[in-house]
């Protein structure tokens, strides 16, 4: 029997979902919750992340008639988790972020970078000179005190690996925005990797 | 066209790492790098720092949360549906 593609993609089971499908909906939530929830650790942190990834999966089930069935599901449900990251950390009204403007490269008056190649290329072996469960730390910090807008294009574009056109699609946003929202996070956090690991930015 | 140098360069390398550039820009791009050292490897890091958040952050979701997502999303049915009644 052919089963054309679509048949057994994430809209197919929404749709049946919407339909009162129990199954279908639980096969979405498991297919789905490991992403939320590592998206979710990413964007706000591991205490906070189990409820995002309650709150996401609720939304989904309240908004499923929403869905509109010619939208990637992927891109709708980023949305949600993305969003509902946001309102968490607003309510936790931390204090804001130190910027990490101070990790940006550095430029002499002619425009050429100011550090060694070797000071510049240490970023790259951040991973032997810390040791691995401070990098962890340290890399979640960088993440935390991007600004909210840089995060999340960086954590969606470079952690979780979606296209630029995908996280233009979930942000609303054009791609040239989402490149330029990522580059300034590349940026930020390489310097910042890289002045802990003895480098200069 | 104005010539490259690190800092026109960096700020465009997200774009010509995607293809988003006009093929000269993109050019005088690579005749920049291919001198420069500094930039050369600036943009070897550049390209690898992701690869490294990425493996640093990543982390499994504990079972019990598993659990828990669909124990509350069957509780949420359940009360959606006397509502219904």
């Amino acid at each position: 029997m052919i089963v054309p593609a679509a048949e057994s993609g994430d809209e197919a089971f929404a749709a049946r979902a919407a339909a009162g499908d129990d199954a279908a909906f639980e096969a979405l939530v498991v297919r789905y919750q490991h992403r939320i929830f590592r998206l979710a650790c990413r964007l706000t942190s591991e205490t906070d992340a189990p409820d995002v990834v309650q709150e996401t999966f609720l939304q989904i089930y309240r908004h499923l008639s929403t869905f509109r069935g010619g939208a990637q599901f992927s891109t709708w449900v980023y949305r949600i988790a993305t969003n509902a990251s946001l309102m968490l950390r607003r309510a936790r009204a931390r204090r804001p972020a130190e910027p990490l403007d101070e990790f940006l490269p550095r430029f002499d008056a002619d425009g050429k970078l100011e550090a060694t190649p070797d000071a510049l290329r240490i970023t790259s072996r951040v991973e032997e000179l810390l040791d691995r469960h401070e990098l962890a730390k340290k890399a979640q910090a960088a993440i935390d005190r991007l600004p909210d807008l840089y995060r999340e294009a960086f954590v969606l574009r470079d952690l979780e690996e979606l296209s630029t056109a995908e996280v233009a699609q979930v942000l609303r946003v054009d791609a040239a925005t989402v490149r330029q929202r990522v580059h300034r996070a590349r940026l930020l956090v390489r310097g910042y990797l890289s002045e802990l690991a003895g480098g200069r930015p | 066209m104005k010539d490259i140098v690190c800092v026109s360069g960096i700020e465009l390398l997200m774009e010509y790492m995607e293809g988003a550039l006009a093929s000269d820009v993109a050019a005088a791009i690579e005749a920049h790098v291919a001198a420069c050292p500094r930039c050369e490897a600036f943009i070897a890091s550049y390209r690898e720092m992701p690869r490294i958040v990425r493996d640093a952050t990543r982390i499994e979701i504990p079972a019990a949360l598993e659990a828990s997502v669909l124990a509350a999303l069957r509780a949420a049915r359940r009360a959606a549906r006397r509502r219904d009644e």
